[in-house]
């Protein structure tokens, strides 16, 4: 630490910041884990209505339908080729289109459904706070949109030409690190799993369990990139770092949406209506991409660009850059969205 | 248990409900009794916590519903009118859900989702998805969703609407039961199953309370309780607000 004064109280102000952060998180954590039965009713009950299927179907139809274009790209001869494999797939107007009418599908019935139906009322009427409630259907969409990406990677393997070129014994810290958190994680989803079919309360041991395993095995993993001769050496033949930017950049704006669908869906009685409404709020975040060409450096363009999501991924996150403007706008009107969901959600009582 | 004082609900510039004010004692079983339109379902409403009243005090179990209302409601089993549920839900899985709403979780939840719907004999339909069940046993899916957390005080917005003479009969006497271990507040505007189920009796008539009390103190011996109703209903306008 530099000896000035004033770095020292940006420094503590930056602390007490984190710290600020890492209590709000926990609270939510824990309001969640109170909730823990309306997310797990909420995430099932996605799987127990039709939609859920056709939005699975298509979308994985269109991502096929990228993956093989972009493979076909990157085996072509002579001239042809991409740079970015991801850019390719994501900056396709197919893409966004289907992309954006998903969120709204996922969330027009959370709030919407059981206004209609009255079980809003048993809801609101049981010992839970509002933002417990708000979170936990948050939560609960948020983890379908996961389970709705989980195939595509498998995607990952052959497009960035992955190779295994030794297989490691298990003998360094960072190998056995990672292992270990790899049994972990298993061994905390396998108690959870049998804490439900036995019928005991598993839940706390089992979810620590894999935090634990997901932390050692990240910790494992990111000791073993220092060290040579990691469990599996494998080598890529393009760089794999755009994944990471790209998955972080698809978590945080599938959150926006689903947080705006969420808010959506909170005021309104119709399901359609919900999801029509959400699809055209969506639309602002689309619409810079293919507004046309202002000046570049100008105030339109920016502003554009600045609210844009496809412009963001197209020049950012496709390729290996972390925007964090863009997360911080992502994370930011989720939040925002998420407020005014336990707002619309409290008015109900007032009314 | 109840303990409601002045409560007065606006809906706008129209008045639901005009300084109501009741008592429920420990254990007692008391009908909500009015015409429909009366305020009924919103003073239960307010109770259970879904709605917030414009003024006045409604104290249930000993926590104020609008400063302490996590404390109020885990207090209280509520089942509005209509009894809405989740279709696509089994019985057993929907009491589990509901179960843990109510902080119960694992093998308590179990013992407890298990002793609700013995005492409302649904362990037949347990596994059935409650979208194919008939009402009556969607009533009692809806009474045993109130008994899961063995509230002290239970809230039950006309709880045989819809129900065929057999079915009425056995939720009387489940109500009837359950009066000797919780506090039951049951709104009807059938008065014969009022006489049936409960000792007591608060009347409510265009947002106002009209009579309270015992039955047995409010219908002269050998009267109807019918006539006496019709009385307050048609006399409302003079009639002076009842005690």
């Amino acid at each position: 630490m530099t000896g000035s004064g004033t770095s020292l109280l940006a420094d503590a102000a930056w602390l007490a910041l984190g710290a600020a952060f890492l209590v709000v998180l926990g609270l939510a954590v824990w309001g969640v884990w109170g909730a823990r039965s309306l997310v797990r009713r909420e995430f099932m009950s996605f799987f127990y209505s039709p939609i859920a299927y056709a939005v699975l179907v298509v979308f994985l139809g269109c991502q096929g339908y990228i993956f093989s274009g972009t493979l076909d790209l990157l085996n072509a001869s002579g001239p042809r080729g991409v740079e970015w494999p991801l850019q390719h797939g994501l900056s396709s107007p197919v893409f966004w289109l289907v992309f954006l009418a998903i969120p709204p599908l996922i969330t027009m019935r959370s709030f919407a459904e059981e206004r209609a139906s009255g079980t809003l009322e048993m809801l609101m009427t049981s010992p839970v706070r509002d933002w417990q409630i708000v979170l936990a259907k948050f939560t609960a969409a948020l983890a379908f949109y996961l389970v709705l990406w989980l195939p595509t990677l498998l995607y990952l393997p052959a497009l960035l030409g992955m190779e295994v070129q030794q297989i490691h014994w298990v003998n360094q810290k960072g190998s056995i690190l990672a292992l270990l958190g790899a049994l972990l994680l298993v061994g905390g989803l396998g108690l959870g799993a049998a804490g439900r079919f036995t019928g005991n309360d598993w839940g706390l041991p089992a979810v620590a369990a894999a935090a634990l395993g997901i932390v050692s095995l990240l910790g494992g993993q990111f000791i073993a990139w220092h060290e040579t001769g990691h469990l599996v050496e494998a080598s890529f033949q393009l760089d794999p770092a755009p994944v990471v930017s790209t998955a972080a950049g698809l978590v945080l704006a599938g959150a926006m949406f689903l947080a705006l669908g969420l808010f959506v869906s909170s005021l309104v009685r119709d399901q359609l209506v919900a999801a029509q409404v959400a699809l055209a709020i969506g639309l602002v975040f689309v619409a810079g991409s293919y507004a046309g060409s202002a000046a570049e450096g100008g105030l339109g363009y920016r502003v554009a660009y600045f609210l844009s999501v496809p412009l963001h991924f197209e020049r950012a996150f496709t390729r290996g850059v972390l925007d964090l403007g863009a997360l911080a706008m992502y994370a930011s009107v989720a939040i925002f969205c998420l407020y005014l969901t336990v707002r619309s959600l409290e008015s109900r009582r007032w009314a | 248990m109840i303990q409601v004082s002045q409560l007065t609900k606006y809906y706008g510039d129209y008045a639901a409900i005009r300084d109501v004010s009741f008592e429920v004692g420990r254990q007692q079983v008391v009908g909500f009794l009015g015409p429909n339109g009366a305020g009924k379902s919103t003073t239960m409403r307010i109770l259970a916590g879904f709605l917030t009243a414009s003024s006045g005090k409604a104290i249930v179990a000993g926590h104020d519903v609008l400063t302490d209302p996590l404390a109020a409601r885990a207090s209280i089993g509520y089942m509005p009118e209509n009894c809405p549920l989740y279709p696509e839900m089994r019985v057993a899985e929907y009491l589990d859900f509901r179960a843990g709403l109510k902080g119960l979780h694992g093998a308590a939840s179990r013992k407890r989702v298990e002793e609700a719907m013995q005492r409302c004999w649904l362990s037949d339909v347990r596994r059935q998805l409650i979208g194919t069940l008939s009402k009556g046993y969607r009533q009692r899916v809806g009474l045993a969703d109130t008994l899961l957390a063995d509230p002290p005080v239970l809230i039950l917005d006309e709880p045989t609407s819809g129900l065929d003479p057999t079915q009425i009969i056995e939720t009387r006497k489940l109500i009837r039961q359950l009066g000797e271990r919780h506090t039951v507040l049951v709104s009807s505007h059938i008065l014969s199953e009022v006489e049936m189920t409960c000792d007591r009796a608060v009347i409510i008539v265009g947002g106002r309370v009209a009579a309270q009390g015992r039955l047995a103190d409010m219908v002269p011996a050998g009267g109807r309780l019918e006539e006496f109703f019709l009385r307050l209903v048609e006399g409302t306008a003079a009639q002076p607000v009842g005690a």
